[in-house]
């Protein structure tokens, strides 16, 4: 039997190289420019090396900039609550009762996912709009002109966005479900466990790695939305990434931008950590 | 000690683009010829970068002009002024920024001489000594395209008088009919005038705090800010919209060139004493040291000839004014219809100029932060 490798193995280090070259290359260098240029100054349009707190001074004092990450947070969690809650019976039926069509479904979900952003935004659009295919459908059941005026409110920016993200989490959760071995589920039910016990109790619990994989992915794409807010959100109810849009191209003030954006992958990343943290508690609980 | 990044690097990188150019043709000698002589670099706003414009100037200079498109003019400023100067030769753009570029050191002064024949082209309004394409008395750029600022009006859904004033952005019978574009300080310099507030001059508190209630209460009043032009449009034909703001004649002609004659833009009448529309304009300058001079300056007068000019009227995207009179000849009569030709004075005397504002970061900043109080 071979043994174990472990990370003190040379060869393991050597192989994993590459990644780290691109993960440093393409993640942390930028990381640390983005860093750097937050302690500058802009002057006349152009970027000046003062190397001082001002832009952070500025971003800790103005409460415009944390209402906007907090509305985007409230957000992102929203949109990833919304997302799993979707997936999941999509995924089930998926992988249990529509096992005949899943090639066809899933063609189609993959089809709808991979059309290009702007013109699956600009279709809401014409769909959502007050003379849009809803309100005329409601108009002629009879609900009279329009009757459902969502469009351009955070209602259509949460629809946009749980319509781009929600086929992250069906395909990670269908991937975790089809791995579940179907005897320990049919054991549940010889053990005379209800369709509903054993759903709770067998597969859930461990469907969880997709659970959480898909949770992460779409909590995480949801903090860096921009199209949905921008153009069925009606602008009125900015979130992070168009702030920092703004203040990159409008204001033209890239430590500002950049600082803001530090503030982003922060708070992402203390919310993945404090996610991390309560679902492994919760697990280690159910194990006792 | 504050230096601009744009002067930390050492050799220019035209001359190490140059080089490995250089170093590329050797190797492929034989193998591929050269299209042109020799190679421009141009950044510009759509529409300038049309083959009828591009092609007839490429083909008599034996020159190959590579195009940079900009989507936003302070963008483009930054990136010119983060040292993409270098590799750039001429520059169109938003005026305000083209005025920028001279004292900014990235693009160079103009001597009006060489330029007197253009000149004598344009309307008696933009001859030199013309003051919003000037710094310190200095020609930063010649003027390329111009149109107003004002309320863009769908007439089969409101009468153009009703908007002889800003006064219905914040009527609550407009409440929700009312689109904002969402087109950086656009927006915000209507509704400073409107307010008895001149954005182009130096603002105190008191005055910014007055933009800061406009803006409040017409986000109030407002169902959408949008950057989107399609969705602007698409709501003011549907009459979803009742008016756009911040808009005018850039998002009106291509509706009236599309046969929807009824959508007009319109501006305001003077108020408090100020005018309350807004003259906009394009200018085209050229980029500091230059690739070749003589072939900037060519280009420069190409496009401000006035069959260009005509071209550059006229793009796919939007329709807009030139600042040729010579060109006017050339338009057929449906063009100066789509233009609003018979308005474009009456709409010049009653605007104040876009010009660059002392306070711009400041009322932008207000901006952000009313947007996101406003749901």
């Amino acid at each position: 039997m071979a043994e174990p490798r472990s990370w003190r193995d040379g060869a393991v280090r050597l192989t994993t190289l590459p990644l780290i070259a691109i993960f440093g290359a393409f993640f942390l260098v930028p990381l640390v420019m983005t860093a750097v240029l937050s302690f500058q100054g802009t002057q006349y349009y152009r970027l000046v090396w003062t190397w001082d707190l001002k832009i952070w001074r500025d971003v800790f004092s103005q409460w415009h900039y944390w209402s906007i990450m907090l509305r985007t947070l409230s957000m992102a969690c929203i949109c990833t609550a919304l997302c799993i809650l979707i997936a999941l019976p999509v995924a089930y039926a998926l992988v249990t009762r529509l096992k005949d069509w899943a090639d066809h479904v899933t063609l189609l979900i993959v089809f709808a996912f991979l059309t290009d952003a702007v013109l699956k935004t600009f279709g809401w659009v014409l769909f959502l709009d007050r003379s849009g295919v809803l309100n005329g459908m409601l108009e002629g059941l009879g609900f009279g002109k329009a009757a459902l005026d969502v469009l351009f409110s955070p209602f259509a920016t949460m629809i946009g966005m749980v319509y781009s993200l929600l086929p992250y989490a069906i395909f990670t959760i269908a991937l975790s479900m089809a791995r579940i071995d179907r005897d320990l589920v049919l054991a549940a039910y010889d053990s005379g466990a209800s369709r509903w016990r054993t759903l709770r109790e067998v597969t859930l619990p461990l469907a969880r790695p997709g659970i959480v994989a898909g949770a992460v992915l779409v909590f995480v794409l949801s903090l860096g939305v921009f199209l949905e807010p921008r153009v069925m959100g009606g602008g009125t109810s900015p979130m992070a990434a168009e702030l920092i849009r703004q203040s990159f191209e409008t204001r033209v003030n890239w430590p500002l931008g950049a600082a803001l954006t530090l503030v982003v992958i922060v708070i992402g990343a203390l919310s993945l950590a404090l996610f991390g943290g309560l679902a492994l508690g919760a697990g280690r609980r159910a194990r006792a | 000690m504050q230096r601009p990044m744009s002067r930390m690097f050492g050799p220019a990188r035209r001359d190490v683009l140059k080089g490995m150019g250089a170093l590329g043709l050797a190797g492929l000698a034989g193998l591929k010829p050269a299209r042109a002589a020799t190679r421009m670099n141009y950044m510009c706003w759509e529409g300038y970068d049309k083959a009828s414009i591009i092609d007839p100037f490429e083909a008599a200079n034996d020159v190959e002009v590579s195009v940079d498109l900009i989507t936003d003019s302070p963008g483009g400023f930054a990136k010119l002024a983060a040292g993409a100067w270098r590799d750039f030769d001429v520059v169109s753009s938003d005026s305000p920024w083209i005025q920028r570029m001279g004292p900014a050191d990235i693009a160079e002064f103009l001597d009006p001489a060489q330029f007197a024949d253009v000149y004598g082209d344009f309307y008696e309004q933009f001859r030199a000594p013309f003051a919003p394409l000037e710094f310190d008395g200095k020609v930063t750029g010649l003027p390329t395209r111009w149109g107003w600022v004002g309320p863009t009006v769908n007439t089969e859904y409101d009468s153009l008088e009703s908007w002889a004033s800003y006064d219905n952005c914040f009527d609550p019978a407009y409440k929700d009919k009312i689109c904002v574009l969402d087109w950086g300080d656009w927006p915000i310099m209507p509704m400073a005038l409107h307010a008895g507030i001149n954005p182009y001059e130096e603002l105190d508190d008191a005055a910014l705090n007055e933009i800061r209630l406009v803006l409040r209460a017409l986000f109030k009043n407002t169902r959408a800010v949008v950057a989107d032009l399609s969705v602007a449009q698409k709501g003011l034909m549907d009459g979803s919209f009742r008016t756009l703001i911040g808009g005018g004649t850039y998002c009106t002609s291509a509706l009236r060139k599309d046969g929807m004659k009824h959508i007009r833009s319109i501006v305001p009448e003077p108020k408090n004493g100020l005018n309350q529309g807004i003259i906009w304009m394009e200018a085209t300058g050229i980029v500091k040291d230059p690739s070749d001079p003589e072939k900037a300056r060519a280009l420069l007068r190409h496009l401000v000839s006035p069959e260009v000019a005509v071209e550059l009227a006229w793009t796919e995207a939007t329709c807009n004014l030139v600042p040729s009179a010579k060109a006017e000849a050339l338009f057929s009569d449906e063009q100066k219809d789509v233009l609003q030709m018979d308005y474009m004075w009456e709409a010049w005397d009653k605007s104040q100029f876009h010009n660059v504002a002392p306070n711009i970061d400041q009322m932008l900043e207000i901006w952000q932060q009313e947007l996101a109080a406003a749901n």
